[in-house]
């Protein structure tokens, strides 16, 4: 069975990057925009992993991540946050939250299946 | 469903023993206290170090009330991580399932 | 999809990060202090920068990430987003929009302007305020705290004496040769996990096995700190792990496993000291895929090394059929199984599918698709109406089927027509943002406070009138904003607010789009305009103009009302040049002002310029089309009404007024003579300076819609007309520049260059 991975991102570019890389790589791939709308797909598709960006409108990464790990179904599943090296400050807030590692930004599609392969079985 | 000799209970573990499968399984385990045990883990794909440790808690408590708990069928992958994370099982393992 | 694709998707999408980012400080600059406002605009650069460094565009990422850290501190109130720190913001937008088109289309950015902007931006994220805004208190510098990075070192190894462990040596034969020649050396690693680490979602067990693919592995579980069962957390952490591990990779290849957990775990990694290992430990299987692998495994686990093999075969079959029985059974009794949750899948994911899509409900297409669509509804149009015209000519009996069908026939084509039209219909908004910038450059150029107002900005129109009108519209509001607004000082004595305004608002009238830009300036100052035109000969000294044919003299070609040559408007383009761009999008334009209240400009465009409702009419034997849009009334002349002066000035009178009468077929060299206005039609047309025009026509043969082919791209420019078209019976007719045609009969030939003669000997204005 496929791996399943929610991604969580309002850039659509980044949506587009995510989706191309993750299918080519063999994954099923759901696509959320923002925080609430994760939280409500998340609800639907029992991901495996979830992708998440941190700014985003509405509900933005660590809410998004609390509200993951606040689910009695699905908080133990592994997040991955989309985060930039320089930004010690956020990658702090997102472990806070409850995220379980990040892949750090530019996009690179090779660090982001290496980063789900870590987290997943 | 499960195969019963000898009057014990079988537990069938959950296909998934992660975080969330801790709980229920120290709450299963908890309710067969004082009985005699079988645990088939031919159905388990993940293990989850949580779940383990649940799992070697009740082996040894159950070695004190002179209960036996004895996995008598066990996945690959449920063999396998156990040796990865340096847990021997042996021990636990019914006789005719011991390699 | 391809990552071309996806590139192009950034660049649109940053067209739209930009324009959201604009609009967002210029909320922020007239004092909203929402935080989703700042958070909107800290997302819009964050976005443009993500998306940057995926394609590897460095200036783009290094400005956008200075940017970002200056509207971060904005975000976290370290900066109090005055008008001084907007102006700076403000500027970086649009240096930041200059280096996504520089990435895009290639060429290069200002970099003397983004390297000052860079510099500001950091000083404001240090906590330096620009000099305009001295008054303001400072604030503490900017710079995000230092997170408390708590990697707590692992304590010694305390190296057990059980005596479980088991010695097996292992190979590692699978390894490139290439490793081989390195000289392997020992780790010891400790590795104690927190109960955070699994509620975050990482495993140890899954650590365990990235670690086991770094080297040659033996491990000790350590389990003494396990509680009684009934004493026991079940989410806690008990076990924790020394691990030995032999390979040619550094102690950093070995934490690097650990980069997700070691703030959730003691982590000790060492060079083991000695390398006869004392203790014993149980050694990791290499073949570890079966971790990655999520199929219920049905083979059973034998291993052929038991001295019981046949009975552990027999059992293994047995455990194998148990196995699939109970598998099958579990998906059916477990709540909230995996299967139903498979089940519900295909659909959940198709929810998601579409809630992810559904936003708008749109797709990009490629314009030349949509032209390629309108192209052929075009001809389809035009084929229809030869159809038509086929069958009526052929047909004698009156009414028929066919008749009724082409009837239908028609009306679809129509709608088709409309439903592709639209197709191309776009919001103005972009334009509108546009000009936003250049008020800001040329406002801070001439040392003036402007605010540029928008309204209607949703308005649709075509994407070609969208495209063609962003430079009219820049020169006008350049010249708003240099000549038509006062300096502050000047505003302040005339008792104004010393920030001038510039209104552009755009809205939906009758079948056409009209763009109003409005000044809260000094007005057309008359004297001074009517003095200039009598110095460049445009009219003579004792013309007798009404004010608004003064105001429109600025249209005129080669007409420059300001003082000196400025920089910004004194480019060598007037107004005229702003009038012909305008005309040659169908559109019209005027000017109405008010001394010491300021200006507007009307423009009025078609909506597309793909079709145009006209009146066929009949000149010297030539088939013309006249839009529609221009003719106010069509009248018969009467003998009576017709008064000559001058050597060939004539003036219709329409209800006590004169109007001066202008032959088409003269002006456009059809013929030498007058036509005789009585046995013509004349119609009449309001021209762009306000005054109307009679135009005399032999005939009116109908009005229908056409389909606007055009001569530049087919034929070559053709003074007076603006286009061609093809009608019914296949004829091409030529539609007339209603407004090059009143311009000429001003007195101006119409020329072959396309140029109106500016040298004018005016005779009548009115």
């Amino acid at each position: 069975m496929k791996k399943k991975v929610l991604t969580v991102d309002d850039s659509r570019t980044i949506r587009n990057m995510l989706l191309v890389t993750l299918n080519n790589a063999g994954f099923e791939t759901i696509q959320a925009e923002d925080g609430v709308e994760g939280l409500e797909v998340l609800e639907e598709c029992n991901p495996d992993v979830i992708v998440t960006d941190i700014n985003m409108p509405r509900l933005d990464g660590f809410g998004f991540i609390e509200g993951v790990r606040r689910n009695e179904r699905y908080r133990a599943v592994p997040i991955l946050v989309l985060t930039t090296e320089s930004d010690a400050e956020k990658k702090n807030r997102a472990r806070q939250a409850g995220a379980t590692g990040w892949i750090v930004k530019p996009f690179d599609p090779a660090k982001l299946i290496d980063a789900i392969e870590r987290v997943t079985a | 469903m499960a195969v019963n000799n000898n009057s014990a209970e079988t537990l069938k573990l959950a296909k998934v023993l992660d975080l969330n499968e801790a709980s229920n399984l120290h709450g299963t385990l908890t309710s067969l206290r004082g009985k005699d045990v079988a645990i088939d883990a031919s159905g388990v794909e993940r293990v989850g170090v949580q779940c383990v440790q649940v799992l070697l808690a009740a082996a040894n408590a159950w070695e004190k009330d002179s209960k036996s708990l004895v996995i008598d069928k066990v996945s690959d992958a449920f063999r396998k991580t156990m040796q990865l994370i340096g847990i021997n099982i042996d021990h636990l393992l019914a006789k005719e399932i011991r390699q | 999809m391809d990552m071309n694709e996806i590139k192009e998707i950034f660049f649109q999408e940053c067209e739209e990060q930009l324009a959201e980012l604009e609009s967002g400080l210029l909320k922020l600059n007239d004092g909203d202090r929402d935080p989703e406002t700042v958070n909107a605009v800290f997302r819009a650069v964050h976005s443009i920068k993500g998306g940057a460094g995926a394609f590897g565009l460095d200036d783009l990422v290094s400005f956008a990430h200075v940017f970002e850290t200056t509207l971060d501190c904005v975000r976290s109130n370290k900066l109090e987003p005055s008008q001084d720190v907007l102006k700076v913001m403000l500027k970086s937008a649009d240096v930041l929009a200059d280096l996504v088109t520089a990435a895009r289309d290639g060429g290069g950015v200002d970099e003397g302007r983004s390297r000052g902007l860079v510099k500001e931006l950091e000083a404001l994220a240090r906590g330096e305020l620009p000099s305009g805004g001295a008054s303001e208190a400072p604030k503490p510098p900017a710079k995000p705290a230092p997170a408390p990075v708590a990697v707590a070192p692992a304590p010694a190894p305390a190296p057990t004496d059980d005596s479980g462990f088991q010695p097996i040596p292992f190979t590692f034969d699978e390894f490139g040769d290439e490793e081989a020649t390195i000289e392997p050396s020992s780790f010891e690693v400790v590795f104690k996990p927190r109960r955070e680490l699994y509620s975050k979602g990482n495993e140890a067990a899954l650590l365990l096995r990235d670690l086991s693919r770094v080297g040659e592995m033996s491990i000790n579980c350590d389990i003494d700190s396990l509680p009684a069962f009934e004493k026991m957390d079940p989410e806690a952490a008990y076990f924790s792990w020394t691990i030995n591990v032999k390979t040619t990779k550094s102690e950093q290849d070995i934490r690097s496993v650990f980069e997700f957990a070691e703030w959730d775990c003691d982590l000790d990694v060492k060079l083991a000291e000695s390398t006869d290992e004392e203790l014993p430990m149980i050694p990791v299987p290499f073949d570890l895929d079966f971790l990655n692998d999520d199929s219920v495994d049905d083979e059973p686990a034998v291993e052929n090394h038991s001295a019981e093999q046949a009975a552990a075969v027999a059992a293994a079959e047995a455990a194998s059929n148990v196995s699939k029985m109970a598998a099958a059974a579990a998906r059916v009794e477990k709540k909230e199984s995996q299967s139903a949750a498979a089940a519900a899948a295909a659909a959940a994911s198709a929810n998601a599918a579409n809630a992810a899509a559904g936003a708008g409900q749109t797709i990009r297409v490629d314009l030349d698709r949509v032209d390629r669509l309108i192209n052929l509804v075009g001809e389809l149009v035009i084929n229809q109406a030869m159809l038509s015209q086929s069958v009526i000519e052929n047909d004698t009996t009156g009414t028929s089927s066919i008749n009724m069908g082409l009837e239908e026939l028609q009306q679809l084509t129509r709608e088709i027509q409309d439903s592709v039209m639209a197709i191309r219909a776009q919001p103005v908004k972009p334009v509108f943002q546009r000009m936003s910038r250049i008020v800001r450059e040329v406002a801070d150029m001439v040392g003036k406070s402007i605010r540029l107002v928008t309204e209607g900005e949703n308005t649709e129109v075509d994407k070609t009138v969208i495209d063609k009108l962003a430079e009219p519209l820049t020169h006008m509001i350049r010249n708003a904003v240099d000549h038509g607004i006062e300096t502050p000082e000047k505003r302040e004595a005339a008792g104004k607010n010393p920030e001038g305004t510039v209104k552009l608002t755009a809205k939906h009238r009758s079948g056409r789009i009209l763009i109003e830009l409005q000044d809260d300036g000094a007005g057309i100052n008359r004297e001074r305009v009517r003095q200039k035109a009598i110095d460049n000969d445009l009219i003579p000294a004792d013309a007798n103009l009404t004010d608004e044919e003064i105001d429109n003299l600025i249209f005129m070609p080669g007409f420059s009302t300001a003082d000196k040559i400025s920089d910004i408007s004194g480019r060598g383009v007037g107004m005229d040049v702003v009038k012909r761009s305008i005309q040659a999008l169908g559109g019209r334009i005027s000017i109405s002002s008010r001394p010491g209240q300021g200006s507007t400009f009307t423009m009025s465009l078609p909506l597309t310029l793909a079709v145009l409702d006209g009146m066929v009419v009949t000149v010297a034997g030539q088939t013309l089309v006249v839009p529609l849009t221009a003719i106010v009334e069509t009248l018969q002349p009467e003998a009576a009404a017709i008064h000559s002066f001058g050597a060939n000035q004539r003036l219709i009178s329409i209800r006590n007024s004169f109007c001066p009468l202008v032959d088409v077929g003269r002006i456009l060299n059809f013929r030498s003579i007058q036509a005789n206005p009585v046995e013509g039609v004349a119609l009449l047309v309001e021209s762009e300076g306000g005054g109307q025009r009679a135009l005399m026509v032999d005939a009116i043969q109908g009005q229908r819609q056409v389909v606007i082919k055009s001569l530049e791209a087919n034929y070559t420019h053709v003074p007076g007309i603006a286009a061609a078209t093809i009608l019914g019976d296949g004829r091409v007719a030529l539609i007339l520049d209603v407004d090059a045609v009143v311009a000429a009969s001003r007195g101006q030939s119409l020329r072959g260059d396309g140029a109106l003669k500016s040298d004018m000997s005016l005779a009548a204005t009115g």
